[in-house]
């Protein structure tokens, strides 16, 4: 997958998450329909897929991906349409189709669900509370995994230490929240 | 070696042999560093919560707005719901700038009964077995007849999700305190509509007044990531 994809995605530049999210929107709902599916269901595995591409670029799966972005989101919304196909055939006699010829190949997706300690719980309470800066510092390093060097080069900060002290600053002020 | 420094390469991934020799040994021998490092872990976690949050509220803006502009494609009843939802909500915002909206207000603006997943509904079929005709009458928003005929299945075949569906047709009916120990018989079984329980239980008490219990509930959502996490959080901020 192109590297320009893989940023955006990591970085959620609104605008250009937009872009891209529109621009397949309408061909997945239209990829979707011939599941049998409503346009209340597909346009909530589209959501889902989508939050679930970016998981994929985050942890840094789409690096190893051949395959377009329309592609690999395509197979994980398949994925997530079997998903939904399988739990109705639970509960009703409803047969779906499950042998849809159309050159996707469904990408497998697991929804991670970690629930937070009571002191994560306390961290995320207070994180919004921090300033917009040392929010955008935390996150860049902690979130979407940019190292030192990186921040630097994505942000206004002149050095690795600038960046390095303004970091340690801001989990000093986090720690204070929380102790007072 | 820079103690600071050996957690940000740990953090990364990005630790030598050597380093992480130094490191596991630092893990053991020295409680401040060991804290620090599950304080930093637990950062990692929580910034990427909030990040991966932050995400959800953009991907659901971004479909609102496509929603809005596609609506005739949806179903009219439900086009109906939206729309009244939406007015209701922002009239309420018009009318009371400075208040919070009541628990009322709230569950009215909510609330929807769970689509029917269990029966599609073909028009025109004339297939008349008792599961049909109670998720008819469901769909056709003949409630209390829908009421009658899931308690009738339920005593029959124990299946689940009878119970939720009959808690959903009584919470439109606003006959809450017969849905809320449904809701919790409920939340026992495995069925696979179990995990949406939890939010229609928040919007029950909440409509009881138990404001404590619903604030727990969708904290729950929201921690667990479950279903309707998105509106949880709407829903707590319009609370709080």
């Amino acid at each position: 997958m192109e590297k320009v994809h893989i940023d955006t995605l990591i970085h959620s530049n609104p605008k250009e998450i937009g872009r891209i999210y529109n621009d397949n929107r309408d061909s997945f709902l239209f990829f979707g329909k011939k599941y049998g599916l409503d346009y209340d269901d597909l346009t909530d595995i589209y959501q889902e897929a989508f939050i679930a591409l970016r998981n994929h670029a985050l942890n840094g799966k789409l690096n190893e991906v051949n395959s377009s972005l329309k592609t690999y989101l395509f197979g994980i919304g398949k994925f997530m349409i079997y998903d939904l196909l399988k739990e109705r055939k639970k509960t009703t006699s409803y047969e779906p189709n499950f042998h849809i010829q159309d050159g996707i190949n469904t990408v497998l997706y697991e929804n991670e669900q970690d629930d937070l300690s009571i002191q994560q719980h306390l961290l995320k309470k207070y994180f919004p509370k921090l300033g917009k800066k040392c929010q955008e510092m935390l996150t860049l390093f902690y979130s979407r995994g940019l190292s030192i060097d990186d921040i630097v080069e994505h942000s206004n900060y002149t050095s690795n230490s600038v960046v390095r002290s303004q970091k340690s600053r801001c989990i000093k002020t986090l720690k204070e929240m929380i102790k007072s | 070696m820079d103690k600071n420094i050996l957690i940000e390469k740990h953090l990364q991934n990005n630790l030598s042999s050597k380093e992480r020799l130094v490191f596991d040994e630092l893990l053991k021998e020295d409680s401040t560093f060991k804290k620090e490092v599950t304080f930093q872990l637990d950062l990692k976690k929580v910034a990427t919560h909030v990040d991966a949050d932050n995400f959800k509220n953009l991907i659901a803006t971004l479909e609102n707005k496509n929603s809005s502009k596609t609506t005739s494609k949806r179903p009219f009843i439900k086009w109906m719901a939206a729309a009244s939802v939406i007015l209701l909500v922002g009239l309420s915002y018009m009318l009371m700038p400075q208040q919070k909206m009541s628990n009322d207000t709230i569950f009215t603006s909510y609330f929807t009964p769970y689509k029917n997943v269990v029966a599609p509904i073909v028009r025109g079929e004339n297939n008349q077995d008792g599961k049909t005709a109670a998720f008819l009458a469901y769909e056709k928003e003949d409630y209390e007849l829908a009421v009658t005929l899931f308690t009738e299945l339920y005593t029959d075949t124990k299946e689940p999700f009878y119970l939720f569906y009959k808690a959903n047709a009584l919470l439109k009916l606003e006959r809450v305190e017969e849905a809320v120990p449904l809701l919790i018989d409920h939340l026992k079984t495995k069925g696979v509509l179990t995990q949406k329980t939890n939010w229609y239980l928040a919007l029950a008490y909440l409509k009881l007044n138990e404001t404590e219990k619903a604030k727990e509930l969708l904290e729950k959502i929201i921690t667990n990531n479950s279903y309707h996490n998105k509106k949880a959080n709407e829903l707590l901020e319009k609370m709080e």
